[in-house]
């Protein structure tokens, strides 16, 4: 029964991975002639959009990667133990809850021609009394792009990178470095970050994945024309007869970051070589005070962007009137949040269902997971429960797509649900993990000496105990959900309105002010799960006392 | 070599609890001073103040020479200080000669390879250089942790119990070693085991909650030489 539990969940999770890479590579040859007709690559090879999409995802993955990367060093190297470390450290969960598309949203109110930098320095310090017309967002370069992606997956590296250090005694390493003479940073560089890297390598790739392949944030902040290759498959996989071109983009895709991903191994190998023969050089180096204060404030700042923008949403959800170049609105309502609240509650109420439904699947499917697994009846498979993480989107949801259609399953709500509950669970099995693999088993024998069978083990000693794991990771599900938009898109077949869909899909022809309390709303729902999650073990813990 | 000199230090806690007051004491080169006393009476407090790494939530005053230099304000790399923990920390991305490298000071790629596999081979560890750290016993770890402090040239040794982690046949061969290669240098023993402290060695005992009890009296200790 147990063995079956585990094959069950495993077989859930990854029969759609295979299916979705089949989905994709036998549209793109022409094999699936039901709905793809023709070999897709040559088609693919010939659009002119296809080069330029191709160099500007590239380009904005890579370097708003490898921009994240930089800035959670520098932070670790320039504010770890300081004051402004616990400030940064406090900062990321709330940050890490909101959704990439408000986040996005909230950063166009930030830095557009006629958003609030523009209106803090108008017209006195700037003589515009108009918004300026020198540039645009989303600009032509991807650079907006570029931003959107760093404030949003620098967090997610540096909360990862965060959670490992105390796994490896960093201050008692700097404390030896600095006795044996070399200055903060070199100790960082030489004895913290070569231990410090192995361990958040994979959040690294899932971060440039995400980076090179995303699609909600790339429309609301990259450009039109050319759009990322993301966007540019997205808008035609579901043109008559484009089916096999979008296959072969996808699958391309997949490839590219395939490529990407062994560039990275290659540079890796070629860093730890060089920093392996200058770690015996003995070079002490040293402390710069300046590089440490710039270094803070980069990273204050990166957060500070993040806040503000989160800040402006909120703003522009309760503003009446806020004429340019004023830089706070000059009357406010509740209206966006009262008269529309007819209009939001649908899709509040779809994201909600297929969130709810999702943590709770998720949830379950997680415990009974690792009680298999500490039961011995399954393998432990960390890594590949990042699987669905390391694939881009799109190439797993054509394909998905694609598999969905021939058996007549696309826009059914269950499908939806399945496949957010595929992009949740990882990050709840992962969760939980470290807590489930580390308690005590001293409490199950101690129960079992008592008389207790497995389940009430389990249900009365077990889960209560590790109730705080759980609802963080019930929240984290929840986020996820909220925030997906490809798989709701292309599985929900347009029927699932969710208010990613709602967002993304009504950000250009609609007011500034319904945009920001559409977004807004979409942040509040993760914010109040991750309350919830600190508030309910208090809360259940009380009762049982 | 100068002598380590400590004078008028008081340290206390964020919440104004004193761990130690007007502590003052001198170690002349060879000599060896015990600091000894319970979990929690400042010993490891004091050691890190000295280093120069004391947690930025604690309140200290006082000064540190070496010899006529005022160490106090300088950074903790640039007080050249061998330190020794409880734990041997050896870099677990290094072999055992690069950790050894890493503590050295200077030189050619020559000469600092000559200097590692010599030092080894002086501990009885040679043919060790390639080796993976976890590899090795906790004795031999503890010899190249004691290497790799002793090769960046510090001008004086401050040990934070480096032997309680032993089991008891490792301990009195690796006292013997320390004690051994520390013996031109002005040391510094953190220890609440009595057994750990050499016979030639001054000693203070360090007090929870008193603390401006017994150490005050030792306002000025000259350790004697071995």
């Amino acid at each position: 029964m147990i063995r079956l539990t585990g094959a069950a969940i495993a077989l859930a999770f990854f029969t759609p991975l295979v299916f979705g890479l089949l989905g994709s590579v036998i549209p793109a040859f022409g094999l699936m002639p039901t709905i793809a007709t023709g070999n897709g690559f040559a088609e693919l090879f010939n659009d002119p959009r296809f080069l330029p999409s191709i160099w500007l995802s590239l380009k904005t993955g890579v370097i708003a990667t490898v921009i994240a990367l930089l800035l959670t060093i520098a932070t670790l190297v320039c504010a770890h133990g300081t004051r402004l470390w616990k400030f940064l450290i406090a900062c990321l969960p709330p940050l890490l809850a909101v959704p990439h598309a408000a986040l996005a949203v909230g950063l166009i109110f930030l830095i557009a021609p006629s958003g609030w930098l523009v209106r803090l320095i108008s017209p006195s310090l700037s003589g515009w009394s108009r918004p300026p017309t020198d540039w645009v967002i989303p600009d032509s370069g991807g650079w907006s792009l570029i931003l959107g992606l760093v404030i949003k997956e620098t967090p997610f590296l540096l909360l990862t990178a965060a959670a490992q250090l105390s796994t490896i005694k960093v201050d008692a390493a700097l404390r030896i470095g600095r006795t044996l003479g070399y200055a903060p940073a070199r100790c960082w560089s030489r004895l913290i970050l070569p231990v410090l890297y192995p361990r958040i390598r994979l959040t690294l790739l899932i971060v440039l994945a995400f980076n090179l392949s995303v699609v909600d944030v790339a429309i609301l902040l990259g450009p039109g024309n050319p759009p990322t290759f993301s966007v540019f498959l997205l808008s035609i996989v579901n043109d008559p007869g484009s089916r096999s071109v979008a296959s072969a983009g996808a699958l391309l895709l997949a490839l590219g970051v395939g490529a990407v991903y062994c560039c990275v191994f290659l540079i890796e190998k070629s860093i730890s070589y060089i920093a392996a023969s200058r770690r015996e050089s003995g070079h002490r180096g040293t402390a710069m005070q300046t590089f440490r204060t710039i270094g803070q404030l980069l990273t204050a700042s990166i957060q500070v962007i993040s806040i503000v923008s989160l800040v402006l949403l909120l703003v522009w959800s309760f503003t009446r009137r806020w004429r340019f170049p004023h830089s706070l609105p000059t009357q406010w309502t509740l209206d966006h949040w009262n008269g529309r609240s007819a209009e939001f509650a649908a899709p509040l109420l779809t994201t909600l269902s297929i969130a709810v439904v999702t943590l709770l699947l998720a949830i379950a499917a997680a415990v009974a997971w690792l009680e298999c697994e500490r039961r011995g009846s399954v393998p432990r498979l960390d890594w590949l429960w990042y699987i669905p993480l390391l694939i881009p989107q799109v190439t797993l949801l054509f394909g998905w797509q694609a598999i969905a259609l021939l058996l007549g399953a696309d826009g059914h709500w269950l499908t939806v649900v399945y496949a957010h509950w595929v992009y949740a669970l990882p990050y709840v099995v992962l969760l939980l993990a470290v807590a489930w693999r580390e308690l005590d088993p001293n409490w199950n024998h101690a129960a079992a000496v008592l008389g207790a069978g497995y389940w009430k083990v389990l249900l009365r000693v077990r889960i209560p105990l590790l109730i705080k794991p759980i609802c963080q990771a019930a929240a984290v599900a929840l986020a996820v959900s909220v925030a997906q938009y490809l798989p709701t898109l292309l599985l929900g077949a347009g029927r699932h309105q969710t208010l990613a869909i709602e967002l993304v899909t009504s950000f250009s022809g609609v007011d500034r002010r319904i945009i920001a309390t559409l977004a807004a709303l979409q942040s509040l729902l993760p914010l109040l799960a991750f309350c919830a999650a600190l508030w309910l073990p208090r809360f259940i813990n009380r009762q049982a006392a | 070599m100068n002598s380590l000199k400590i004078e008028r230090l008081s340290v206390s806690l964020p919440d104004g609890t004193l761990l130690c007051q007007d502590l003052s004491f001198s170690i002349e080169p060879g000599g060896v001073l015990a600091l000894m006393g319970p979990s929690g009476s400042g010993k490891s407090t004091i050691l890190s103040w000295i280093t120069g790494t004391l947690d930025s939530r604690l309140r200290a005053t006082g000064d540190v020479w070496l010899g006529d230099t005022r160490l106090t304000d300088l950074p903790a790399e640039k007080r050249q200080l061998g330190l020794m923990l409880q734990q041997d920390y050896l870099f677990p991305h290094m072999s055992v000669g690069q950790n050894l490298k890493f503590g050295l000071r200077g030189g050619s790629k020559a000469d600092r390879q000559h200097k590692v596999e010599q030092s080894l081979k002086q501990a009885g560890l040679q043919g060790m250089t390639n080796r993976d750290p976890l590899t090795l016993s906790g004795g031999q770890r503890a010899r190249v942790s004691l290497l790799r402090t002793l090769l960046s040239n510090p001008n004086a040794l401050l040990l934070d119990e480096p032997f309680s982690r032993l089991d008891v046949t490792l301990r009195e061969q690796i006292r013997h070693f320390t004690w051994n290669h520390a013996r031109h240098l002005p040391t510094l023993l953190v220890t609440h085991d009595r057994a750990d402290v050499p016979a030639h060695a001054e000693t203070i005992e360090l007090k929870p909650h008193e603390p401006s009890q017994p150490q005050v009296s030792f306002s000025t200790i000259d350790s004697t030489q071995s």
